[in-house]
């Protein structure tokens, strides 16, 4: 590829020394019993160019320069959600867990040497513009008004890391998380935060991702907090995986807000007094399921909430539909995006439940944008906004 | 022949979505996870139904350019990498499994459907049928598995997966739809006569005499609880009378027999793994004791089998594509040759000495099909994908053992081009005679598949 390649040393892996390990059996597509191909981008195109494998391929094409960069092959690469499904079900260990790391590292490549897409080049742009912080291109939110409205401290134990989404695009879901800890009586406080970089990081547009941890872990530092929680699958991943690779120095402990439901409710600390009789499915969002593995934790707090009809639809936990939203794909396949939500929404009312519930904004953005293009008629709702509905009660 | 025509064609034929001659598109479909060099394609394409099939045939045969139908691309041997260029025809968008016949027991499926997606389906829906399944992954397709005279599960009880089609619907090279088997001339898909039987002319012809559309496959009773056995073997030339025996007891679903040297506890042995079934717990023990004894009395010993091991045996399918990481290297390919029963001590022998010979660990199997009638061998050999000389090395490995296998009566399965020649030169010079003017009745213009099964005229 020329000069200093970015799979052979950013990433301290040698990435020649294992791309070509993907036989391309095609196991990747699949979910675990087979009853579907649960990888959204080769069920969508089709050709094999389009599965994990042929990614893999392709990417070790260009390493071992029998093909060369284009726009055509730059968008192969990018088609795809990231969600995971390949690394539960690609059979080789030890291999199968690199399998996103080497599409992350190809898009940077990709970048590199110009041919990132350009719908996806505008989630750097705005980030990196000084008046925005953030992939929306919203003005900067430094939450100082939010800290005034809540009432909030200027020092902490917890710092309430809202994210982009959050804070620009689902802002009911922010203001039930930010009642929620009011109302536990959690010592928390914000900051001026900006973008995670799960955005720029999943589609290879890596450059100021470190000034930008670095950024966001002083002003966590500044605020004496030693406990990070977020309503946002995509920056709890970030933050607790990403960061750390990227070489992030911090000691702060993470958390998902729905962590720390369970916790409350586990020691006694908060009891749900009021009902939500619904039939309720639960979309396990890819950042926080099969990134980082919690699957059961959510579900425990569906079930302790009175009233509430849980149901499983066909494809859950390591096994579940993408929403479509992650890795690039909503900004740069707009329609495809959805039509992925769409095929969820679709699953979820096989269960016969008229309520879809997740604990990612970016999920809950996606479902609701199919929701309301499809007509599909069902309620799209993040937890935190369910318990924002009910009458709960904290003992401390 | 115009290019740009073609793509034009191809595109009204199938949509804009599922036609491409994107150079990334071509380049993974120029080559397959065995250790074939890769080779040039024109077009790749995806047609939804029989209709579209026949418009790129029509197509194909105006523009005289050759026609490669594709499965799940999975042989190995490239089989469907073009040798002389033309169209890629990617069946798995064909994917409807469109009756399941639980009186006849039969699966009537259109050639894009994989042999996970049907077990699957077969698992939900009717428990107690089970499908023929091939070692291969779940991504290979069912069609291209029986059109191979594929092997796998069940094929020690009922023959080779070949043997299970009842029926075929058929895309001629000349276009014309022709039904195959009792479909031709009844709405049940159930059986394969009593008519002239052609299904064969498609079996193992590697796309040459059309393209398969529909077919319909054999399923079989499923019992409630099957186990495997293990046995050791420390001699090769114990093979034939230990098979024998166990055949006859008529219990064993399956037999597999495996030999490699890694890891190293491994080395010296002969594995005997034999599948059993049956309706209660009580009964799986009273086989499991009867192979007990059977081994005892054919030189070998029962193994405990640890679960982790267990577990492996009992999947369906069996992972085999393992063997593409015994080097961390992304590749294996392995010369599968039907043999004689008489001829295994040998092919065991002089197999491992190949595999010395080229520097590769000894990894050989086998796999019975419809007792002893026939063994199917494994001569496996890994490879580093990213070592364009560990790739040839196997490739002169591949070519000695198709040697080898002609030598001792066998004949190589689903041979790659160069294992093709091989058996043509041993072949009855009247047989290959018949196979051309056969192929060229069909296909006068020659546009399916060329390169393979040349017979020089």
């Amino acid at each position: 590829m020329g000069g200093e390649s970015i799979i052979t040393i950013s990433e301290k892996q040698d990435w020649r020394d294992i791309v070509h390990r993907c036989f391309r059996c095609g196991y990747c597509k699949f979910t675990h019993e087979y009853s579907d191909f649960n990888c959204p981008s080769y069920k969508k195109f089709r050709f094999e160019t389009y599965s994990t494998g042929g990614r893999l391929w392709l990417i070790y094409g260009i390493i071992s320069g029998e093909i060369q960069w284009s726009e055509n092959l730059a968008n192969v690469i990018y088609a795809c959600p990231t969600c995971g499904n390949c690394i539960e079900n690609c059979r080789f260990e030890k291999f199968n867990d690199f399998l996103i790391d080497i599409i992350e590292v190809a898009r940077a490549e990709a970048v590199k040497n110009g041919f990132c897409p350009e719908r996806q080049k505008a989630l750097l742009e705005r980030t990196e513009n000084t008046e925005y912080y953030n992939p929306y291109g919203e003005k900067n939110s430094d939450n100082t008004e939010l800290k005034k409205k809540f009432d909030l401290p200027d020092k902490a134990e917890w710092v309430y890391y809202i994210g982009c989404t959050s804070n620009y695009r689902q802002q009911n879901l922010r203001d039930a998380t930010l009642r929620f800890l009011k109302k536990a009586k959690i010592d928390f406080t914000l900051i001026d935060e900006h973008c995670c970089c799960s955005p720029i990081i999943r589609t290879g547009q890596i450059k100021p991702v470190n000034d930008f941890i670095n950024y966001n872990v002083a002003q966590i530092k500044n605020v004496g907090a030693t406990k990070i929680i977020t309503s946002c699958a995509g920056c709890y991943r970030t933050i607790k995986k990403d960061w750390l690779k990227f070489g992030a120095d911090y000691d702060f402990e993470v958390f998902h807000t729905v962590e720390l439901v369970k916790q409350l409710l586990d020691e006694d600390q908060l009891k749900i007094k009021s009902e939500y009789k619904n039939t309720v499915t639960y979309h396990d969002p890819c950042h926080l399921g099969r990134h980082m593995g919690m699957y059961e934790i959510p579900r425990e707090v569906y079930k302790k909430i009175p009233g509430i009809k849980l149901a499983e639809m066909r494809r859950n936990r390591e096994n579940a539909w993408c929403c479509g939203a992650g890795g690039g794909v909503k900004i740069g396949y707009p329609e495809w995006s959805v039509e992925i939500s769409q095929e969820r929404l679709e699953e979820a009312k096989e269960t016969g439940a008229s309520v879809i519930s997740s604990v990612c904004p970016f999920c809950r953005t996606n479902l609701s944008d199919a929701n309301e293009k499809y007509n599909m008629e069902v309620e799209v709702i993040d937890l935190i906004e369910i318990l924002d509905k009910l009458d709960i009660e904290i003992n401390k | 022949m115009n290019l740009d025509k073609i793509m034009t064609n191809l595109e009204e034929i199938v949509g804009k979505d599922f036609a491409s001659n994107k150079a990334e598109d071509l380049y993974i479909y120029s080559q397959d996870p065995g250790a074939s060099e890769p080779r040039p394609v024109n077009f790749v394409v995806m047609p939804k139904n029989v209709e579209e099939v026949q418009k790129i045939v029509k197509l194909a045969n105006a523009e005289k350019i050759p026609l490669v139908p594709m499965g799940g691309g999975l042989t190995l041997s490239g089989l469907v990498i073009p040798v002389k260029g033309g169209i890629v025809i990617d069946m798995k968008r064909m994917n409807n499994i469109i009756e399941i016949n639980k009186f006849s027991k039969y699966a009537l499926i259109e050639t894009g459907v994989t042999t996970g997606q049907l077990l699957s389906h077969l698992n939900e829906n009717y428990p107690n049928l089970q499908p023929p399944v091939p070692d291969a992954p779940p991504s290979a397709t069912v069609a291209g598995n029986v059109l191979i005279h594929g092997s796998g599960y069940l094929s020690q009880k009922y023959g080779d997966h070949g043997a299970m089609i009842n029926g075929l619907e058929v895309v001629l090279p000349n276009g014309d739809i022709c039904k195959l088997g009792s479909a031709s001339l009844s709405p049940f898909w159930f059986a394969r006569g009593p008519i002239p039987d052609l299904i064969g002319l498609f079996i193992s012809s590697f796309g040459t005499m059309g393209i398969i559309t529909k077919l319909s496959i054999q399923l079989f009773d499923k019992s409630k609880f099957r186990e495997v056995v293990f046995g050791l073997l420390n001699d090769p030339k114990d093979i034939p009378n230990i098979l024998l025996k166990i055949t006859e007891t008529g219990l064993a679903e399956d037999v597999l027999l495996g030999m490699q040297d890694k890891p190293d506890w491994m080395k010296g042995y002969i594995f005997v793994i034999v599948y059993v079934t049956g309706e209660s717990e009580e009964e799986i023990d009273s086989h499991i004791k009867t192979f007990k004894r059977v081994y005892r009395k054919a030189n070998a010993r029962y193994m405990k089998t640890p679960d982790r091991v267990r577990n492996i045996y009992l999947e369906k399918p069996i992972f085999a594509a393992t063997a593409a990481d015994y080097r961390k290297g992304g590749g294996f390919e392995y010369v599968g040759a039907n043999m004689p029963l008489e001829k295994i001590p040998e092919a065991y022998k002089k197999g491992a000495e190949i595999s010395k010979k080229y520097g590769i660990v000894p990894t050989l199997g086998s796999r019975l099909i419809g007792g002893t009638h026939n063994i199917v061998m494994f001569f496996s050999y890994s490879f580093n994908r990213a070592d364009p000389k560990d790739m040839e090395n196997a490739r002169n490995a591949l070519h000695e053992t198709n040697k080898l296998a002609l030598e001792l009566g066998g004949i190589p399965w689903k041979a790659e081009l160069t294992g093709q020649q091989l058996i043509l030169e041993k072949m009855d010079p009247n047989y290959k005679k018949l196979f051309n003017s056969i192929r060229n009745s069909l296909d006068p213009n020659r546009i399916m598949n060329p390169g393979n099964w040349e017979v020089n005229q």
